[in-house]
């Protein structure tokens, strides 16, 4: 019953944006007493609720110094979006609506096919005989530490 | 041309090999050849990223050569990483200037 509730009010506020009479209420950046209210019944969690807060990951660098905030955050009260938790769906795109797919997202659900292909290998790995008889020694930096090339080839 | 992908590829995967193996000595953990393969394709990919990236970036402040700040662009949402590539690109262009008082 909230629900359906909750789409007629939602039709209000969207008929606020359009409607010729409630224009004025949108002068400010804020939200009007009217929009408040609604918001303030139907959108807003609370801890009566009884689902957590979402929250998105913030980015953190491992081999950097990390100068974003850390905010300090109460993790049992927030519900932290996760990005990888659906893995397995990630190997095909997903549908869209209005906006398309870019070029880095289908490669990122290329590589998920990849890995996903590469998962039950054991041992030899196919990319690796497939892409190995194409090095050029001239085109890497063998400086750097000798030893590595027979690591990578070997068994 | 596909030969020439493969070619660039495993340049790639060599080089991201190797890379892995530091890590691997220095944080004692292990990589499966199948990680080092799919950290490698990212690799790859993640060049086509850039590269289209940085060819905007560069028409957009009415360019054809990519730059540093074009390089810098590439790390803007990340105030670490920003903050690493600035550094970075001020210790290469100093010492180019270095070496060009030498000459």
């Amino acid at each position: 019953e909230r629900r359906s509730g909750s789409l007629q009010r939602k039709s209000a506020l969207f008929s606020c944006v359009t409607g010729q009479k409630q224009i004025h209420c949108h002068e400010n950046w804020s939200l009007s007493p009217e929009e408040f209210e609604i918001w303030d019944r139907l959108y807003r969690i609370r801890e009566s609720d009884g689902i957590k807060e979402p929250v998105l990951p913030q980015s953190r660098f491992e081999t950097l110094e990390n100068l974003e905030e850390v905010s300090k955050r109460e993790e049992e009260a927030t519900h932290e979006l996760s990005l990888s938790e659906w893995r397995i769906w990630q190997n095909r795109p997903f549908p869209t609506a209005m906006v398309d797919h870019s070029d880095r997202c289908y490669h990122f659900i290329s590589l998920m096919e990849m890995i996903d292909l590469m998962r039950d290998e054991q041992g030899d790995c196919s990319y690796e005989l497939e892409i190995q008889p194409h090095l050029r020694i001239e085109d890497v930096n063998v400086q750097r530490n000798k030893s590595h090339l027979s690591t990578t080839t070997s068994t | 041309l596909l030969g020439s992908l493969q070619r660039l590829k495993a340049a790639v995967h060599y080089t991201v090999g190797c890379l892995c193996q530091d890590v691997a000595e220095d944080q004692d953990v292990q990589f499966s050849k199948q990680t080092i393969a799919a950290i490698s394709e990212i690799t790859f990919r993640q060049c086509e990223n850039f590269a289209k990236d940085l060819e905007m970036f560069a028409r957009h402040a009415k360019r054809t050569t990519v730059t540093t700040e074009d390089v810098k662009l590439l790390a803007r949402r990340s105030s670490s990483l920003l903050k690493y590539i600035t550094q970075k690109s001020e210790e290469i262009t100093s010492s180019h200037t270095e070496q060009k008082e030498k000459k």
